[in-house]
Parts: C-alpha cells; structure tokens; sequence
C-alpha cells in the first residue's frame, strides 16, 4: 500500500513536468516595450499556433550569454536572442546549435546579411538596428554628413556622445574611429577625434540621457541608433537619423538555437516563424528596426526610415563582432582614459 | 561567556560571518590571484599609471568634502530639532529622512531638473545676471557633492540628535548662569559632549560616500569616475573580477587609512577632557 502511494504521489509529482517539458520552450528577450512588441509579434501567434507554453525571460545578450556559459552542460533555454554580435562569442564558445539552411522554411526570402554567419554556427538576424547619427532638424538646416562631422566647432556645446559600455556608444566609436583612418588594432585615431570634442560634449551612458538632451539640454548632434531617433520623434523632438558618407554601422538582432536544447525540433520552428515577412514587417512599423525579409511590407514612414537589405549588404559597415569581443576590455580601459577629467 | 550572551551573539556572527567575513575574503583572494598563482599583478595593474590613482585621489577627496559639508549642515540642524518642541521635531526627522526612503532614480531625477541646462538654479542665476542660463552643474563634482550630501545627512543628523538628547540640559543651564554666552556654552559644553556622535555620524557618511557609485555615476557622469563606479564596470562590464577585487581591497585600505587615525584621534580628544 505504502509502495502504491509512494508511486502515486511520485506520478502526480512528475507527470505536470513532463508534460510540460515536450510542450514548452523557454526563450529570452530583451523586457520593457521591446518583449511587449515581441509577444505580440511572435509568441503569442506562436503558443497558438502549435499549442505550446513559450517562456520568457528577460535577459540582455550579456547577461544571457553569461547564464548560457553557465548552463552549459544542462541549457534551461531553448531559443537564445542577441543583439550586439554576442552570438558570435556564444557559438565560439559551444553554446549554440548550427542551423542549416534547409530548415528555414523562409530562408530563400531572407537578405544575405541575415543569414551569412549561418554557416559559422551563428543564428540568423530577424531584425537589425542601425547606429548613425541623430541631430536636431530644427537647429541644423543641412543634415550632418559625416562621422567627423561631431569635430565641427560649431556643434560645440551640442554634441552627445555616448559612452562605450553602451553598445550603440563602442560602434559609435568604431565607426569614428574607422572614418579618422583607424582599425579595430589601433583605436587611437577615434579617440583622439573623441578627445578634440570633450570641451563641447556630454558624454551620457543611457538612452534615457540622450531623450533628456535633446529635450532639454539643447543637444544638436548625438552618434546613436535609428531606431531611437524614432524613439525621441514619438516623444515630440525634432529628431532625425542621418547615415553618414562612411557608412552607417550595422548591427543585426539574432536569434539562436542553443545547443543541447531538448525541444530543439519546436525551437527551430519557432526560429523560422520568428522570421516571417510580418514580423519583420512588425519591428520596423513599431520599432524601426530593419527588416530582413524581402517580403515584409512597410507603410511608406516605415519604409523611409528603416534600411532594406540590399541598401544595407552595400553601404553599411559592420565589424568582426569576435574581434570586438575580444577587445573590449582594453578598448574600455584606453576610452576611459581618454574621456576622463 | 554566559549561555544567553553566546545565543544572542549567535544570529549576528551568523550574518556577519556569511554575508561580511565570508565575501571579503574572498574578495581578497580573487584580488591576489595572478596568472602565476598568488601575485600582485592586480595591484600592479592599479599602479602602472596615473589613472587609478587619480581616481583613487578624487574618491578620497570628494568623500571628505561631502563628509565635512555633512557635518557642517547636519550638526546644527541636530542642534534644532534637539531643542524644537516635539511636533517640529517629528517633522524635521521626516524631512531629513525622506530622501533616503526616495527611489535613488526618482532623487536623481530631481537634482537634473534643479542642476541640470535651463533648470531651476541656471535660470535663478540668470535671472540675477550671474551665470548664462546654459548654467549646469550636471556632470561637475559640486553637483555630486550637493546629491551625496542631500543622503547622507539623516546619517549625521539622526547620530547627533540621539547624543544631543542624552546631555543633561541642567549642564547647560549651569554653563549659562556661571555667565557662559551661547556660543561659549556650545563650545565648551555642548560641542564636547555630543561629539561621540558627530564623529559616529560623519564616519558612517565617510565610509557611505566612498563606497557609493549610483549616485556619482547619475550626477557625475562618466567623466567623473570614483572607485566604486570603475569596480562596478569592471565587475558587471569588462567582467575583470580579480582586478575589481584589488580596486575593492585599496578602496578598504584606503577607508580604513582615513578613518581610524579620526576615531582614534577624536577618542583621545574625547578622553582628555
């Protein structure tokens, strides 16, 4: 009798878990207005769908590679977003699972930029910011035109730069850098272009800092993300995004499949269904972040301030995101230096 | 040691072991672990050039000036509410507490709109003609002091209230008969006496100061560093951990360099009188 019970209460115990466990995948995603945006977009037309629990958990790419490298040897996630070129040091580290092309049923509507790291063991790119400039088209009657525009001295008093443990702040850097005739071994030459403006600059560290500049603190100019020019122009400033004659920096948003994962059949399918033309479409109308999918259909505003993918594979730059990796740390240190008082 | 008095110690050493013995030392193993093992080359790191050091100089110093302007502004507010009748009392206790009970966000959101371009204080000063009103004093040392020193003072204030109600009033009243004014009183009767206090109060705000990084980091910037701000950064960004540990380990040296010689030194003052 004992025994029965013993196995009864073991049954009821377990059974809801593993029920669970062949129905329900754990993903992240990056909170606030974002992941609202993201339920709408994937996953709750996702859960319906195929009738299963997605779980989301919000985590930005540093915090959830370091949570992946953790988990390493028995993954909680399923499905892993990165923003940053994180997947690139993920899959170097082992954590992520290749996906072929095969298995993308959306994979022939896909920009090339979207999938080119497929074959390095990298997830594709559902959706891609852009890290230009903004300014003020009430103050500037002609746009700026150049990373060294920030160098001009009548944008002294006016300039925001943003601070290099933000991640639209370091390409910001490197793409300064690249257009002052550096690389990423030698970042001298952006930082002393940096360093020339530091009378006239408000180094800020939070997206929030920027809005709060240019609504009150008479900011003209500030290197940062397309997307957050929309941000600010929602919020009533007369903000604009301008991609610079060198190039704008592209920084795609991916989604991966992590290794070791033991629904890795569903998270595949939700990895293709996160790459729907309507998705895409969806990021851009809400977000303006770009689309990968040929198929996407953007309204006209959406369209003018977002890139298309073949506008992006030709103008855009974009940087070894191991190498960044791997630098990091010293390029932390010698910015530090440079903007310190 | 007595059954009660071990059972009484027991929950504190509990806490004190697991959440203070324990982490600081292994703060400072991390801090001495080189490539080679057991090393200095965190501490080499910190030396190597002027760039720590300096903001190692500006933790110490900001510390001290937001320590003393503490003292100076929340002693003699102790002073008042010691001697305020009770419901003036409360009040003044609440308005001193209040920011430390506000949101470090809210707080800080606050002083940008009073310090910040175009805020309260430029355009009072440029409406007396004394400063343009792109006036700021958002990312400048002044604004951390005056934020810092906004939370800090119930540290002072609250310490010093607390001597200041324990002095017998009649040694005063005696001070003032024998034809003591009131400032030769406060000096040679109440100042001694509530110093315990004081030195109680501006420690604590010392020690607060020189650990904190949110607040700097909101009013100063990034061009500001202090200690804990760059431990921060290396602890949650470059993820340098043995190097934030040695930062942390000098930061504590440094603290305990400032502050023992103070208490020892107000003690025998203390004592000698």
């Amino acid at each position: 009798m004992k025994r029965i019970v013993a196995f009864a209460f073991a049954a009821a115990v377990l059974a809801p878990s593993t029920l669970l466990a062949q129905t329900e995948l754990v993903i992240n995603s990056f909170g606030g207005a974002y992941e609202k945006k993201h339920r709408e977009l994937v996953i709750e037309p996702f859960e319906k769908m195929h009738n299963v629990k997605v779980t989301v958990v919000t985590a930005y790419s540093a915090d959830m590679l370091a949570q992946l490298r953790a988990q390493k040897d028995a993954p909680k996630f399923d499905v892993a977003h990165f923003s940053g070129g994180l997947e690139a040091t993920a899959a170097a580290d082992g954590l992520l699972a290749p996906i072929k092309p095969e298995q993308l049923s959306n994979y022939a509507d896909l920009y090339p930029f979207a999938v080119q790291n497929l074959a390095k063991g990298e997830g594709p790119a559902y959706s891609a910011a852009v890290v230009g400039i903004l300014y003020d088209s009430n103050k500037l009657k002609t746009p700026p035109t150049s990373w060294l525009d920030i160098k001009k001295p009548e944008f002294a008093g006016h300039l925001v730069l943003t601070d290099i443990s933000n991640n639209w702040g370091l390409l910001g850097l490197l793409a300064i850098n690249k257009a002052a005739g550096g690389t990423l071994d030698d970042i001298k030459p952006g930082l002393d272009a940096i360093k020339s403006t530091l009378k006239g600059a408000t180094i800020v560290s939070k997206s929030p800092e920027i809005q709060q500049a240019f609504a009150q603190s008479d900011a003209w100019i500030a290197p940062y993300a397309q997307d957050y020019a929309f941000t600010l122009t929602n919020a009533g400033l007369p903000v604009k995004f301008v991609q610079p004659k060198e190039g704008a920096v592209f920084s795609p948003i991916t989604i991966n499949l992590v290794k070791g994962s033991k629904n890795a059949e569903l998270a595949l399918k939700f990895i293709d269904f996160s790459l729907r033309a309507e998705a895409a479409a969806g990021w851009a109308e809400s977000f303006r972040y770009s689309p990968v999918n040929r198929k996407a259909k953007l309204s006209e505003a959406a369209a003018a301030q977002t890139l298309s993918g073949d506008e992006a594979t030709k103008s855009l730059i974009s940087f070894d995101a191991i190498k960044i990796g791997q630098m990091r740390a010293k390029w932390t240190e010698e910015w530090n230096r440079a903007i310190a008082k | 040691m007595k059954r009660e008095t071990a059972l009484l110690l027991a929950p504190g050493v509990l806490v004190l072991t697991l959440g203070f013995v324990l982490p600081v030392l292994r703060v400072l193993t991390l801090a001495f672990d080189a490539k080679t093992g057991f090393g200095l080359d965190n501490f080499a790191r910190f030396f190597a050039d002027s760039f720590y050091p300096l903001v190692a100089w500006r933790t110490v110093r900001l510390s001290l000036v937001i320590t003393l302007v503490t003292a100076l502004f929340g002693a003699p507010l102790a002073l008042v509410m010691a001697r305020a009748p009770r419901w003036l009392r409360m009040a003044l206790i609440v308005v001193v507490v209040l920011p430390l009970m506000t949101s470090v966000v809210v707080r800080t959101f606050g002083w940008l709109v009073i310090l910040g371009r175009g805020g309260l204080l430029a355009q009072t000063l440029a409406y007396f003609d004394l400063a343009g009103r792109n006036f700021s004093l958002m990312h400048t040392e002044t604004g951390v002091v005056l934020a810092m020193v906004q939370v800090l003072m119930p540290f002072v204030t609250l310490t010093v209230l607390s001597t200041l109600e324990k002095i017998d009033p009649r040694l005063e009243e005696a001070a003032r008969v024998m034809g003591a004014n009131f400032w030769t009183t406060l000096r040679h009767v109440v100042v001694p006496l509530a110093m315990p206090g004081l030195v109680a109060g501006s420690l604590l705000v010392f020690a607060l100061s020189a650990s904190s990084f949110v607040t700097p980091g909101l009013i100063g910037g990034v061009r500001l560093p202090v200690l804990g701000a760059t431990i921060y950064q290396q602890v949650t960004g470059t993820l340098d951990w043995g190097f934030a540990a040695a930062q942390a380990t000098l930061l504590l040296i440094l603290a305990l360099v400032v502050a023992l010689p103070y208490a020892q030194g107000a003690r025998r003052a203390g004592a000698s009188r």
